[in-house]
């Protein structure tokens, strides 16, 4: 079997869609469902809003267990494709709503935060530190 | 306010700036036979009070300055060579010299200018007052005053790294800050974010301000207790957008420059804020950044973003 190591960077670009990772991580599409198709390039995950601001590329999927409304707007102001809100977490009805208007691609996953993120790594996804381009 | 005093200060925060990061290298040089008279016409078309002498191989082993043309002048030695009238003992800086001994110097000698040479002594540039300023806004993209300046500065309507007078209203985009409203926060950076893609910029440069504008609005919700304003104006060559607030003011904007260091409470901690990014997220994303502070009278932020392809000199 093929390792994620041995895997090149570009085919991994080029392999996973959004759709691929809601079936990888059981997820359940809030908001966004336009998205489904689109390719995801890179992972990341963070909690502090500062840090999505200050390390995230636009175009990034980023795994999170923060849930108030603000972390749309961290996400949209970032440009990031999507946001996967993990261990089930209840969400504001504010934020959901908030990412329905702006059409915003908006997951939760019943998965922990370090499974989801195994799981996405296991799969080839990588984070912005280990992207080759 | 003591120049002095302020030169010390800037000293001291930007220590590892060196000689050879602030010089400008485009420097004129004489050779010692060129004629004095040579000399003086060349610091009237250049606009420049000295020039270094060099020999052949470019050390540095003189300085002819406007005294000395004087002095060539009142004794009728302007067509002798350059060595003649030169100053031979220079007082010049090395390559690596930190900016705190270049400092040091300038209070000392009082020269408008000093060469900057290398190992072999061979001229590598040269350094002037304004090139210790403009150096450490080049490096660190950010100015902190902290005098008393301040209090005049903050109720005027000029550009604190322009200079230039700004008018509230010509605003191209100005949005109310509701700091009462945490859940808000960011609606004003999304909208300019909007407006200027709108607008058709630069999508780098849109999202940069959006970013940055994001971060001094949170600011202003988390910690100012007061009320708040975006506004944006936009030229040709680059968009600027202040953050101004009436509330408590930054009480130590060293420690609020350092990553990490924050004063938000627990709650807004929770909310996944107060990581203390905010400000050194403001300097990632701006190309020019000076905040002035006053506790208990509020604080200002003003941000420069350059338009792509543009290399504009500061001052």
């Amino acid at each position: 079997m093929q390792t994620a190591r041995k895997i090149n960077d570009s085919e991994v670009a080029m392999a996973f869609t959004v759709k691929d990772i809601i079936q990888a991580l059981n997820g359940e599409v809030l908001s966004g469902e336009d998205k489904i198709d689109t390719v995801v390039k890179f992972v990341g995950a963070a909690d502090m809003m500062s840090d999505i601001l200050a390390m995230a590329k636009p175009g990034q999927l980023v795994l999170t267990g923060y849930t108030y409304p603000q972390v749309i707007r961290t996400a949209m102001v970032t440009e990031l494709l999507g946001l996967i809100v993990v261990r089930g977490k209840n969400i504001p009805p504010e934020t959901i709503e908030l990412a329905r208007q702006n059409s915003f691609l908006l997951i939760r996953t019943k998965q922990y935060m370090y499974a989801s993120c195994g799981k996405l790594y296991m799969m080839g996804l990588r984070g912005i530190d280990e992207r080759q381009y | 306010m003591n120049d002095s005093i302020s030169l010390a200060k800037y000293a001291s925060l930007f220590q590892d700036i060196k000689a050879g990061d602030i010089m400008k290298t485009n420097v004129v040089v004489l050779p010692a036979d060129k004629k004095i008279s040579h000399a003086k016409e060349m610091m009237k078309i250049k606009k420049i009070s000295g020039i270094p002498v060099v020999d052949e191989n470019k050390k540095l082993i003189g300085i002819i300055s406007t005294e000395d043309i004087i002095n060539a002048l009142e004794f009728n030695r302007i067509n002798e060579p350059i060595r003649n009238m030169m100053t031979r003992n220079v007082i010049r800086f090395h390559v690596n010299d930190p900016l705190v001994e270049i400092v040091e110097k300038f209070e000392t000698y009082k020269f408008g200018r000093f060469p900057v040479v290398d190992d072999d002594n061979r001229i590598r540039g040269i350094i002037s007052r304004e090139d210790i300023m403009h150096g450490i806004l080049e490096k660190f993209n950010l100015i902190y005053i902290h005098d008393t300046k301040r209090s005049l500065t903050l109720n005027t309507e000029y550009s604190f790294i322009t200079g230039e007078r700004l008018k509230m209203e010509e605003a191209a985009f100005t949005y109310e800050i509701d700091s009462n409203d945490i859940n808000a926060a960011g609606t004003g950076a999304a909208l300019l974010k909007k407006y200027l893609a709108g607008k058709k910029f630069d999508a780098e440069i849109t999202r940069r301000v959006g970013i940055a504008t994001y971060e001094a609005e949170t600011n202003v919700v988390i910690h100012s207790k007061g009320r708040g304003h975006i506004h944006c104006f936009i030229d040709e060559d680059r968009i600027m957008v202040r953050v101004v607030d009436d509330g408590v003011g930054i009480e130590d904007l060293d420690k609020a420059m350092k990553e990490g260091y924050s004063t938000a409470p627990d709650y807004v901690r929770e909310l996944g804020f107060g990581a203390g990014m905010g400000i050194p997220n403001m300097k990632r994303f701006s190309d020019k950044l000076v905040i002035l502070s006053e506790k208990n009278v509020g604080t200002q932020v003003e941000m420069i973003f350059y338009l792509p392809s543009q290399t504009i000199p500061l001052m």
